[in-house]
């Protein structure tokens, strides 16, 4: 992983942990980046506790430390606690997690893995639990957040480690 | 057909969350008018990452113009003579983004920094990101149609 960052962001600070980012050098997508993300987190069906699920996977996936070590105080105050963070984690199936949960990771790691190999059982299973309002909330979430954390992965600067830290919605 | 929402289309499927569909066309569609990176590196970057994974659908779809004859020698563009070194930096970048994100080198990175400058740098990765996803989302989606305005 390349530590040293392969581009500068600019200078000038806002305070905002995005618009402060190598992000801001495409000041056009800027914007639209954060409305999606805005709406992927709060403009659909499912829970932040179950969207920052959902992203912790794709995070320990891409292997994105700073994904993996950020937790957002959204999805906290949803009831994501780090005892349920812990069973995100290979063997999550046979976990206490609730079958929801565990639909949430399987769906996940289907579109991180082998998209085009989803099963007839799994598409089932899922259509049981979810609405389809939901599910496009899920795909639509895994998508953004696999693509923004290679996003960052690809630009390095990528601490070897880090620790926990909460972090609120960006503007 | 798609097992979700019986749709056929993207779109179809997106109409269950119709702001977030707007939202996320409208970062799309930014990308094709970036001051910093061509819209013809990146539809080449786009159709590699629709060769890679197999996807038929976006394979069909075209976003920007090519020159004559790249779409047919894509999958050979290391051997070929119709992608210029620009092009040539930004394919090599995608194909090991998509293999191997971890795996890039700062000298790939680089490479793309000579044509484009830090800022062409970001546009490309945003961009794999987003092509990547609508690539993965459409098999996971078993989308099977390309829009007409899109083909």
């Amino acid at each position: 992983m390349a530590s040293k960052p392969r581009v500068t962001a600019p200078e000038q600070k806002t305070g905002n942990v995005v618009r402060d980012s190598s992000l801001a050098l495409v000041p056009e997508t800027l914007d639209p980046y954060l409305a999606v993300n805005a709406l992927i987190w709060l403009g659909g069906p499912l829970n932040a506790a179950e969207i920052e699920m959902a992203r912790l996977r794709n995070a320990r996936t891409v292997n994105c430390v700073f994904c993996r070590n950020v937790r957002y105080d959204i999805a906290i105050e949803a009831g994501l606690d780090e005892a349920k963070v812990a069973l995100i984690e290979d063997g999550f199936i046979d976990s206490d997690l609730s079958d929801r949960e565990k639909l949430i990771l399987e769906f996940s790691d289907q579109y991180l893995g082998n998209p085009a190999a989803i099963g007839t059982d799994l598409q089932q299973r899922l259509l049981a639990e979810f609405t389809i309002e939901e599910l496009v909330h899920l795909s639509m979430a895994i998508s953004h957040f696999h693509g923004f954390s290679r996003c960052a992965v690809s630009l390095g600067g990528m601490p070897d480690d880090m620790p926990r830290m909460e972090v609120s919605l960006p503007d | 057909m798609s097992w979700l929402a019986g749709a056929a289309e993207r779109q179809q499927v997106l109409a269950a969350m119709p702001e977030l569909a707007d939202s996320y066309a409208q970062l799309y569609a930014q990308l094709w008018t970036l001051p910093h990176l061509p819209a013809r590196s990146l539809e080449l970057c786009r159709l590699r990452l629709a060769q890679l994974h197999n996807a038929s659908v976006e394979w069909q779809k075209s976003e920007a113009e090519l020159a004559p004859g790249q779409r047919l020698a894509l999958a050979e563009w290391p051997n070929s003579d119709l992608f210029d070194s620009a092009e040539r930096a930004c394919l090599e970048f995608c194909e090991v983004y998509a293999m191997d994100t971890q795996a890039l080198t700062d000298a790939q990175a680089e490479a793309v920094k000579q044509h484009y400058g830090d800022a062409g740098l970001v546009a490309l990765v945003e961009a794999l990101g987003l092509f990547d996803g609508m690539t993965r989302l459409s098999l996971l989606w078993q989308l099977s149609t390309v829009p007409p305005g899109e083909q």
